[in-house]
């Protein structure tokens, strides 16, 4: 078990240093950050820019560049952004915000998802079944972030229900308590997250259980007189769920990184409204450091939901 | 006599053609959703080689705009309305059929060229090629393709200005999107390697890539097919997201660009609803056909 996962461990550095250089070569390659400030402010004097391009090491080849970075990044400092400050506070400031919904949108949809999918595999080709299936197939075929703007046309624009930008309001509080202006303001968001990832599961485990109910140790299980409802969810559940345990690992992996499209349409201040919008501006040591955090999450939670397999699925043996 | 004779080669004939294709394909008729996802997709196709047909407008065409008629609700001569700029949303959400659905083809015939080409050849031989294949689909796995996308974009503007950019979409979405095949056909090809079959065919002397090409590929192609009709799915999701987060190719008409007209001015709703309804149709389209086929093809759903 323990070498197991250092041997794990010791698989993720080629994979953080390949996925990490990578990005600073494709990020170096897609233009000279100083230019586009020149456009900005056409006054800028050729001195300046050249103490700017000091200030951020930009006078040295890409490869030492690189390096410097990787040696920084060891010591916990993602390096200065463009627009001002560190890329740690940058980061540490958007954190709450974009987990907060990313967090609440996966337990959700997980705990309504599971129970959903049982059923409709149970009932097969009934008239439920078909209604779930249908609303289902539908959450995976629509544009996320369509589904949000629908929402704000619906909610916000004609029966001005409730906020479409923001997370909390400055001025004014909806339902009159800053409190609850925050939970206003994370109703339709956490909506659009969660049907997207509920309608996945949903279909997840549903496909996953007609398959282990048609076995012959449910059968059997029915046969000497177990509840249905603990032959379905200690016996067949257990075996039709590992597929959803990695959607759930990789889900929380990516959490960090926001959802750029929903937070975009949202204007909800997160990680991965902040990505895009750090990809438009070119300032690449702040996309250099969300891209590397959510690589490396993503790796732990795979090394987590394997290593999770193991306890719950006495078939996969962890050598 | 003959009579008998060609009723024998006609029943030999049939008894041949009860291949697994021919079963798959009499339970796919059977399944009224995959059926129905059959019947989106070819519409689709149609209209994204006739559609043009039916425009009012040419594409990218502000000639509402002149009349006056910009900002308008759907009506009998702007059955989708028109945005705020004075476009004609039917016209340009029938050109962007065709620009949509040719990004995601292209995109979805590299990924499965190359997924499959390194899948094969790493599920066969193993050892080195393996270790590497699956070293690049961790890298991939970890990736945010979104950002990349975004990046490289920026990279290649001058393809995009030169008029490139949908063909620049498609390559790079295709060069991306590769991993899962590689990953599945990589396992099939674990299991199919070691069937008697391949011992016997080897034992009479075919080469390796006979083999592999004319025994291993053909009995992979079930899941393959079933992949790439998923995966354009997803591909045309991510062409709409590209061109919506304003990444796309701004001389061509998308879906995406619709979609960011009605961002920009909530209030007409029309634009929103009617070019997201496009996506969701077509993407629904592939999805259930997608599944009909895995479906048909998954000999454990037999009753």
């Amino acid at each position: 078990m323990a070498r197991y996962v250092l041997r794990r461990l010791i698989f993720m550095i080629p994979v953080f240093l390949a996925v990490s250089s990578i990005t600073y070569l494709i990020g170096n390659a897609s233009g000279d950050p100083i230019v586009i400030l020149k456009i900005g402010n056409p006054r800028v004097t050729p001195e300046t820019l050249e103490v700017i391009r000091a200030y951020y090491d930009l006078d040295k080849p890409v490869y030492v560049r690189y390096f410097l970075w990787l040696g920084k990044f060891f010591q916990g400092d993602l390096g200065r952004s463009f627009a001002g400050g560190s890329v740690n506070e940058v980061i540490g400031a958007w954190t709450w915000t974009t987990l907060k919904l990313q967090v609440t949108a996966i337990v959700l949809s997980v705990l309504i998802g599971i129970p959903i999918g049982v059923f409709s595999a149970r009932r097969q080709y009934s008239k439920a079944d078909i209604g779930i299936t249908t609303a289902a197939i539908f959450g995976v075929s629509m544009p996320t972030f369509w589904f949000g703007l629908v929402l704000i046309i619906v909610f916000s624009s004609n029966l001005q229900w409730l906020p479409s930008a923001g997370a909390k309001g400055l001025t004014y509080y909806w339902w009159g308590d800053p409190f609850l202006d925050e939970i206003a303001h994370m109703i339709l968001p956490t909506i659009v997250l969660t049907y997207v990832s509920l309608a996945l599961i949903v279909r997840l485990v549903r496909a996953n259980m007609l398959e282990v109910i048609r076995q012959d140790f449910v059968l059997a299980a029915k046969a000497s007189g177990l509840p249905d409802r603990i032959t379905i969810y200690k016996h067949a559940l257990k075996n039709a769920i590992s597929p959803v345990m990695t959607y759930i690992g990789i889900s929380f992996g990516l959490a960090l990184g926001g959802a750029p499209l929903t937070e975009t349409v949202f204007s909800w201040p997160g990680l991965g409204f902040k990505f895009v919008e750090a990809a438009l501006e070119l300032n690449l040591p702040v996309v250099q450091g969300i891209t590397v955090i959510i690589a490396v999450m993503v790796m732990f939670a795979n090394l987590i939901t394997d290593l999770a397999y193991g306890v719950l699925d006495p078939r996969v043996r962890i050598e | 006599m003959s009579e008998s004779k060609s009723t024998q080669l006609t029943v030999a004939k049939k008894r041949r053609s009860a291949s697994q294709w021919a079963v798959a394909l009499r339970r796919l008729r059977r399944n009224k959703a995959g059926i129905v996802g059959l019947a989106i997709v070819l519409a689709y196709l149609f209209l994204a080689m006739f559609g043009g047909v039916f425009a009012a407008y040419p594409p990218g065409s502000f000639q509402p705009l002149y009349d006056l008629e910009n900002n308008l609700p759907p009506s009998w001569k702007h059955p989708f309305g028109t945005t705020l700029g004075g476009q004609d949303v039917f016209s340009e959400a029938l050109h962007s059929t065709r620009n949509d659905m040719y990004v995601a083809s292209v995109a979805t015939g590299i990924s499965v060229l190359i997924g499959v080409s390194v899948g094969a050849l790493a599920g066969y031989f193993g050892k080195g090629i393996d270790a590497v294949l699956l070293g690049v689909t961790q890298i991939f796995y970890v990736f945010p393709i979104l950002v990349l996308i975004l990046l490289f974009s920026r990279i290649f503007v001058l393809l995009v200005v030169a008029g490139f950019g949908l063909t620049m979409i498609a390559i790079i979405l295709g060069l991306f999107g590769w991993p899962t095949i590689a990953y599945i056909v990589r396992g099939e090809v674990l299991k199919i390697r070691e069937m008697e079959f391949i011992t016997a065919s080897r034992s009479l002397g075919a080469s390796s890539r006979r083999i592999l090409f004319r025994h291993i590929v053909p009995n992979v192609l079930p899941p393959i097919i079933v992949i790439s009709s998923l995966l354009i799915a997803t591909n045309i999701l991510l062409e709409v997201a590209v061109s919506f987060l304003g990444f796309g190719d701004p001389n061509a008409s998308t879906w995406g660009q619709l979609l960011e007209y009605g961002r920009q001015n909530i209030p007409t709703w029309w634009v929103t609803i009617f070019s997201g309804l496009m996506v969701v149709f077509i993407v629904l389209g592939f999805n259930l056909l997608g599944d009909g086929i895995s479906d048909a093809l998954n000999p454990r759903l037999r009753e």
